[in-house]
Order: structure tokens, then sequence, then C-alpha cells
């Protein structure tokens, strides 16, 4: 398993066009991806829409995203990459 | 047979019943029999890929990017992992029907976002709900009766017409609109008057008639007749003519010049509300856009428009006008409209609230922008800027401030723009209508809105149904105060213009001429029926005309008095 931090950058959160692009760029990878608050125990599944939405993360929080799978690394790397260049908001 | 309803967009229509009415799903607990389950998991399937098509038909279709991003997150929806496996999981382990399994699940989530803390999340619930809503009527085998695929020109019967039912409506191919239910300033009536379309209010209509039923929609007279005789056709057929002759006989007055019978010339200027090619014709009879709406813009979309975009747009409208002027209002928007862009806060009463210039001096880069595009396009026609929700002296010099500091970083960047513009501001708080002689030190022209100035000046929410009876257009209340700003413009020789509904209505304009006003803006549709008042009036009828106004007490007794009164001038 691999995980990272990062905080998010882009001004409308991870909803709306950032959201769908989150989840389109996590489908990309085998692992099975989770993604949370920092903070909170809750994590769910990074390539679902619906639940990366029902978390309703904002500009500022501190999220947490891990994978297990063959392309682990990869994967964590590349989302969390997404999420620093703030969606090229 | 003959139904009674109410006329919200006069006319007749004549033709076959195009009955839209929206699939809803009955829900009713189901469970499958024993060993049902595959065939039930591949009706879902089946459904789910029906549903997909459509998705990515209406995606192919679209040119707006923005739009097809909507239907592609549908898409993302429609196959999400998690909805996907409980839905699954619900047909095998738990033994529901696949429609009742759908249902649940959809709802499940729908019920977890909305109860989210985020009001732009709270938004995607809608999005939740449409697609709940096409793969239910999927899987029902119902066809999308979409608007935009008319075939033939037909009646278009319906509950009420959403923003997204006429998105795609080509307008070419609907002779009349009959609706449940219709405001006069609902969706259904704001598109029917803009098209010149007529629209019948019937209560229950989409169960009185079925699809394709012959009928006649007397959008004069308000009533519905259905499957007529021969003849009945042809007399409503003359009718029909008639209206239609009548109508291109006043479309002639739209290319006369606006003057009085004595002379006095009146500017009838322009309402732009998206700058459509529709709307941008009017530029060649108008005496200029009196106002140009910028918050279309904004609308339906996750980012603000960048500078570039609306520098672009704007160039566009000016050149359109080329000499005459194009008054350009900043951002006019608040908590009643749900802007995705901006993330407006839910406010308990959103026209008092953070709402235009207060939001725009809160998000003084999205302001920036918005004046740095709008200076930059006044280089190429004859720009004014005005100022929305304008409530004290301080705002105006605040807004002034603004556009400096703009100009000067423009001016050190080496960008042109046009010197001497001119700044005004909306007159729509009754504060600053009873400071216009401190206001007119401030500006070089205002702008009445007398929707805003009624609303706020009677205490009464104009979106608010219950309190529909209390917004008196012809309050005399109204008057007087117009009556004071007018004098006071008249004084500093500064103009004054109105564009707000009073300004389209023929009774109420004579008024306004009367107390001195000489620039009326409306929407399209009101232009030549205003042109031909103007041409039938003088000054020193309009101004006793304003006189015999300033003496009554009641909006009713303004109506009475003015219907009599310009009946016995114009006749």
């Amino acid at each position: 398993m691999y995980q990272k931090t990062t905080v998010i950058k882009n001004r409308t959160g991870l909803h709306a066009r950032p959201a769908s692009e989150f989840i389109a760029c996590a489908k990309k990878f085998k692992s099975n991806i989770l993604i949370g608050r920092t903070n909170e125990e809750e994590k769910v599944n990074a390539k679902s829409i619906v639940l990366l939405l029902s978390l309703g993360i904002g500009q500022g929080e501190s999220v947490a995203i891990c994978a297990e799978g063959e392309d682990e690394v990869e994967a964590v790397d590349t989302l969390v990459a997404l999420i620093e260049a703030g969606f090229n908001e | 047979m003959k139904y009674k309803g109410i006329s919200i967009s006069q006319g007749v229509a004549i033709g076959k019943v195009f009955l839209y009415r929206p699939y809803t799903f009955k829900p009713v607990e189901k469970k499958l029999g024993l060993g049902e389950y595959p065939e039930a998991l591949q009706r879902y399937e089946t459904a789910r890929r029906n549903a997909r098509a459509e998705l990515e038909g209406i995606c192919q279709k679209l040119k707006d990017q923005e739009k097809a991003a909507i239907f592609n997150a549908h898409i993302d929806i429609l196959y999400d992992e998690t909805i996907d496996e409980e839905i699954r999981d619900c047909i095998t382990t738990g033994g529901y029907r696949e429609d009742w399994a759908i249902y649940c699940v959809f709802e499940k989530y729908i019920h977890l976002l909305e109860k989210g803390k985020d009001q732009l999340i709270r938004e995607r619930v809608t999005d939740l709900q449409d697609v709940k809503n096409r793969l239910l009527r999927c899987h029902a085998g119902v066809p999308d009766r979409d608007l935009g695929r008319l075939e033939h020109p037909v009646v278009i019967v319906t509950h009420d017409l959403m923003p997204s039912d006429t998105a795609n409506l080509d307008q070419s191919k609907v002779l009349g609109l009959v609706t449940e239910i219709a405001g006069p300033t609902s969706h259904s009536a704001i598109i029917a008057r803009s098209y010149g379309i007529p629209l019948l209010c019937v209560e229950g209509a989409t169960e009185l008639l079925e699809h394709g039923d012959f009928v006649i929609v007397d959008a004069l007279a308000g009533e519905l007749v259905v499957h007529p005789e021969k003849n009945t056709i042809d007399l409503y057929e003359r009718k029909r003519m008639d209206w239609v002759a009548q109508r291109e006989d006043l479309e002639r007055y739209r290319w006369v010049r606006p003057v009085c019978t004595d002379g006095t010339g009146i500017k009838v200027e322009l309402n732009l509300g998206s700058a459509t090619p529709g709307e941008l014709e009017g530029a060649n009879y108008t005496d200029g856009a009196g106002l140009f709406r910028t918050e279309f813009l904004y609308m339906g979309r996750s980012q603000p428009p960048s500078e570039d975009e609306q520098y672009e747009l704007y160039k566009k409208v000016l050149l359109q006008f080329g000499e005459r002027p194009v008054t350009l209002r900043t951002l006019d928007i608040g908590g009643d409209k749900t802007v995705e862009c901006l993330k407006l806060p839910k406010e308990q009463n959103p026209f008092l609230g953070k709402r235009a210039l207060r939001l725009c001096f809160e998000e003084p880069k999205m302001f920036k922008t918005q004046l740095r595009a709008a200076l930059r396009a006044s280089a190429h026609g004859n720009l004014r800027i005005m100022f929305p929700m304008v409530a004290s002296i301080d705002d105006i010099r605040k807004a002034k401030a603004f556009l400096r500091e703009t100009q000067e970083e423009l001016i050190a960047e080496q960008i042109p723009f046009a010197t001497g513009l001119k700044i005004g501001i909306m007159i729509e708080i009754p504060a600053i209508a009873m400071m216009a002689d401190c206001v007119v030190q401030e500006v070089d022209f205002a702008s009445i809105g007398t929707n805003d100035l009624t609303q706020y000046s009677l205490a009464v929410d104009r979106m608010n149904p219950l309190v529909s009876g209390y917004y008196q257009s012809y309050h005399p209340a109204l008057f007087r105060m117009i009556g004071i700003v007018a004098r006071e413009f008249q004084k500093a020789n500064k103009p004054l213009c109105v564009c707000g509904e009073l300004a389209g209505d023929p009774l109420a304009a004579a008024v306004l001429i009367g107390l001195g006003i000489r620039e009326l803006s409306m929407g399209i549709s009101s232009v030549a029926r205003i042109k031909k008042l103007i041409c039938s009036l003088s000054r020193e009828d309009a101004e006793k005309l304003a006189r015999g106004v300033q003496e009554l007490s009641t909006a009713e007794e303004v109506e009475n008095y003015l219907k009599t009164a310009l009946k016995k001038i114009t006749d």
C-alpha cells in the first residue's frame, strides 16, 4: 500500500468538473484507490463520482489518497499531481 | 369541445398536439421470483446501455462544451462503480426487481448528497435525479420525447416547460403552447413571448388531450377547441390570418423614427439579455442598447467567464450598434439564482442581500475582470458603464474608484480604451431615487429599473406568488418617485432612461414621457408598439397624463384613468 497527503488548491474544490476529471484519472489505474480527509477515518472509492461528491471536499482541505495494487505508486503520484496543479483552473 | 384557458402570449394556433409528458416512475416495492435474477440483471444492463446511448447522442449534438460537460458527468454517474455494485447486490442478494433496485440505490445517494453542507454538492442532486429518471424511463421502454427533434410543426401540450426542455427547442416547429401552469413571468411565458408563440394556460390540459389530437389554441379569447368541425377550422383560420396581419401592421412601426406629433424625439433602446443574433437584430431599428445585461455570461457554468471571452462578446455587441450607445450593466446577480461559478451562499432575503454591486465589491478580482473586459471593448464603440443595486452615494464612489483603478492598470499596461467613458447607475432602490439631486453630481447618466424599484418601494418580493397581488406596477408612488428623479436630471441636463417593464408598456410609457423621460429601453418585442404610441402622442398630451396621474391615489385608478385617457388621444 502506498499513501500520500495533499491540500486542495482549486477554488471549487472536488466537485463538478474537477471531480469528473479526478475519477476519470483514477479509473486509468488498476489499483484499488481510496480517498478521504486526512483527519477523518472515512475513506471512499476514488473511482466513484457519487462517493467523491458525497465527501464534499472544498478548497484548503487536506486529503489522503492511498492505493493498493500493481500500479499503486504511479496512481497516487498522478492523482496528487492533478490536485496540486489545481485542475488547471 | 371547448375549454377555457388563460392567455399568456397572444395569438392563434391550429394544429396537432404533441403531448410532452416527462416520464415519472411510480415507486412500488417489487420482489423477484426464485431464480429470476439473471434476467433482471440483464434488463438492468440493457436499460443502462440504452441510457448511455441517449446521453452520448446528446453530447455529440451539443456544440456548447460547457453543456456537453454536464451530460458527460451524467455518463460518469450512470457508470458509477459504487452505484452499479449496490444495484446488482440489491437484485441478486436482496431479490428485488431491477427498477425498484435502481430507484432505491439512487434515492439513497440523492439523500446523502442533499444532506451535504456544501451548496455546490447539493446542486449535483439534480444530476442524480436526471440520471435516475433517464435510466428508469429507458427501463420502461418509454422513448425520450425530445422537443429538439420535432419533425412537423405542432402544438406542444405539457405541464410546464423547464429551461432544460427548451434548451434544444426548434421554435420554427412550435405552432402554439398549452401548459397547465404558467404565470406571466414563468419560463414558458418568457419563451413564448420572445418567439411570438401563442401560449394558453389550461387546467388539466395533459389529461384532457391526447398525443395527435387536432386542436385550435385561441390565445386571444382564451379558448382551446378540441376536434373542431371543418367550418370551425375555417373560422379560426380567418381569425389567425387577421391576427397575423394585425401584428405585421404593428411590425411596420419598428422601422419608424420615434417622434411625438409635436416633434419631440424619444430614444427607443433595446434591453439585451443574452446577445443572441435574434436580439442583436434589433440594433437595426433602435437608438442603442439601454440595458445590456451581463448575467447570462455567468450562468450554467463552473468557471466565471474570462476577460478575453467577455471582451470578445462586448466588442461584438458594440460593433453591432456602431455610434449608438451601449449601456453595459455590471454583474447583477444574487442568492435568488444558483450560479455554479460564484458559490453564492443561500440567504434568507436574497433580494436584500449580498447581490450585484455588493457581491462585486467582495469579489474584486471578478469585478475587475469584467471592468477590464468592458474598458478594452470600449475602444470599439460607444460604451457606457452602469452599476446596479446602488443604495448610497458611497456605493457610487466606491464603484467609480474600482473603475479608476482598473483604468490606471490598463494605462500602465499600455492597453487602449475609450476616453471620456460615461458612467451611470441603476435607480432601483427608493433611497437613491430620493437622493437624485446628489446622484446627478456623481454620474453622467442614470437608468430607472422599474421592476426592482416597484419591488423595493412596495416591499413585495416579485418572485413570491403569495404576494403577487401586491406588486402594483401602476402604484402612484412609483410615478411620483420617477417624477422626482426626472426633474433633477432635467435640471442638470443629463440623460435619464427607464429600462424596466414600464418602458415597454404603452400606458406607462406615455406617463414617463410626460414626466420628462426621453429614453426608453425595452425588450425587442415591445419596440413596435411603443414606437406606435410615441408617434400618436404629443408632448403636451403626455404631460397632461402625467399631471392626471399625480392626482390619483390608487393603482387601479391610475390604470383606469390611463386606459380611458389614452384611448381618447390615440383614436
